[in-house]
């Protein structure tokens, strides 16, 4: 254990070292997370307005009028559907923090560049006309949320980039004798976010004479719809489920590092039901944020919530019953540190092997499930990831009891597969017990 | 009055050992102000920080917080693992104040 232990601090240490603390990916992360409070609120509304219950719509109707929908969803608009305008704002002020440059004025520029990025018009089918006419004066909502995430994130970084280089490079225009200092270092202020627009707006022109018309296209074909598939496939959760159990297995947060990068495609995958729920449509992804954080990682990551209830209620060591009521708390709320540690799991090769196998194994059970439509898919709805196990897939599911039946059935298949290795572990701790005398 | 910040990925665990360490100081009658952020919100409070504790899950951000704390002079270090998972708040507490010196 020791050279095992050894080689991981030598070489996956730095790695994760790497990735977390790679600048662009920090303000990604830290950035998207200004969006999250919005979110939240914005899912309590839209839960209210898809409640899966019989003759709910109907007597919304009549309490409220034909218009509840339209009228209850208006915060809905202004929280999920601007959650790229906002993202875009936060990742420029977070990288301009790291660089030391104006954060504020960085993401003013931020976003006007990411405007700028933007189609001025929507193609609208008039009712019985057969051709779409384009209507101007108008920004398109979806792009300002999670379709145009991506672009916000490109925008975000390369104007931040410009701006701050500039500035760091100290960049002065020489003004003629005469010009009094302070004009001139006016003018010198407003340079950098001028080269911004600059490389935007000629970027935009580039763009509109090739068969892609926006910036927006180009991201989405290109990247944002490749990087989807492949991050919503049952392979790639379940590669990236591994990584994170592989990472707390040495000790690290793996959902923090493996969610700076898939972060942002998750979140697109989960908007996407969303705004498909909103239209009426077939949810169409199975992986998204909340089948992590909801349906998987029961208890935090590894599942742990059953292996704290046997703890609590079937151990026979005094250390581990300890461990159980110290664990349980937490763990509802799905927050496992002192089991990882505690435990502990991580470097414990006896408790590393359920700690990856369950959660692997939750992941295809819930992936059949909800492909097959035996569980509902997750409406968009934006559960903290602390929501307690059942609560939790009730709300994510847009309160629909089958997700919390969901959740119930991958509880039963996590104790299956902790409850062997809980027997040895518990058998260890209290043959230790005996031998010291305790 | 000993200012001791915690910090982990979202603040959520390191809260919990906060409680403890609060419990720990009120009985050594030791005052101190004592709480926990997430790893994005560090910056912001470094300021008000005699010493930053790290949760040893992002320990891998240790040598970048360590170069912040270099910088306005306020010790860094991970918390010990054991003691982490346990929630021992006096040896956390021992441990934070041992890094002051006080």
């Amino acid at each position: 254990m020791g050279k095992f232990n050894q080689m991981l601090e030598e070489k996956v240490m730095p790695v994760a070292a790497r990735i977390a603390g790679q600048k662009h990916l920090q303000a990604l992360r830290d950035g998207i997370i200004l969006t999250m409070p919005l979110i939240i609120i914005g899912s309590i509304f839209l839960i209210l307005g898809f409640l899966p219950i019989d003759g709910y719509p109907e007597f919304m109707a009549r309490t409220f009028g034909d218009q509840w929908s339209t009228k209850l969803l208006y915060p809905v608009s202004a929280s999920f559907d601007i959650m790229a305008l906002i993202a875009g704002f936060g990742i420029a002020y977070r990288l301009a923090e790291h660089y030391k440059v104006d954060a504020l004025n960085a993401g003013a520029i931020s976003v006007a560049a990411f405007i700028l990025a933007t189609p001025y018009f929507t193609m609208f089918t008039p009712e019985g006309a057969k051709e779409a006419i384009q209507v101007t004066g108008v920004l398109p909502m979806a792009y300002l949320g999670s379709k145009g995430l991506f672009v916000a994130m490109i925008i975000a970084i390369l104007s931040t980039e410009i701006y701050r280089f500039i500035i760091q490079k100290n960049i002065v225009i020489k003004m003629p004798d005469g010009v009094p200092p302070s004009v001139s270092r006016s003018f010198v202020a407003l340079f950098p976010a001028f080269l911004v627009i600059l490389v935007v707006w000629l970027l935009r022109l580039l763009i509109e004479n090739t068969s892609f018309e926006t910036l927006h296209n180009v991201v989405g074909q290109l990247l944002q719809e490749p990087l989807s598939a492949l991050g919503g496939s049952l392979i790639g959760a379940l590669i990236a489920v591994f990584l994170v159990q592989l990472l707390w297995s040495t000790g690290l947060h793996g959902a923090s590092i493996v969610g700076g990068v898939m972060g942002p495609i998750w979140l697109a995958q989960t908007d996407a039901n969303r705004v498909a729920l909103q239209a009426g449509q077939e949810l169409p992804n199975v992986v998204t944020q909340q089948f992590f954080d909801i349906f998987i990682y029961l208890g935090g990551s590894g599942a742990t919530i059953s292996f704290a209830l046997m703890m609590l209620f079937m151990a026979k060591s005094q250390q581990s019953k300890q461990l159980g009521r110290l664990a349980i708390g937490p763990g509802i709320f799905n927050i496992n540190e002192p089991i990882t540690f505690g435990a502990p799991i991580v470097m414990n090769p006896l408790l590393i092997i359920p700690f990856i196998l369950t959660p692997l194994v939750l992941v295809i059970t819930t992936y059949i499930g909800m492909s097959t439509g035996f569980a509902p898919r997750t409406a968009g709805v934006a559960v903290p990831w602390t929501t307690p196990p059942i609560i939790g897939g009730y709300l994510a599911t847009g309160g629909n009891i089958r997700g919390a039946l969901m959740q119930v059935i991958n509880l039963v298949v996590a104790f299956a597969i902790y409850y062997p290795f809980f027997r040895m572990w518990d058998k260890q701790n209290l043959k230790q017990e005996q031998s010291t005398g305790n | 009055m000993m200012n001791i910040l915690l910090c982990c990925a979202a603040g959520m665990s390191t809260s919990l050992l906060v409680t403890k360490m609060e419990a720990a100081a009120k009985a050594e009658g030791f005052e101190a102000k004592i709480w926990a952020v997430s790893a994005s919100e560090v910056n912001q409070h470094l300021d008000q920080a005699d010493v930053l504790l790290v949760g040893p899950q992002v320990r891998y951000l240790l040598p970048q917080l360590k170069k912040k704390g270099a910088e306005k002079g306020i010790p860094v270090d991970a918390i010990n693992p054991v003691h982490y998972g346990r929630c021992n708040g006096e040896e956390v507490l021992k441990f934070a104040r041992s890094l002051i010196g006080s």
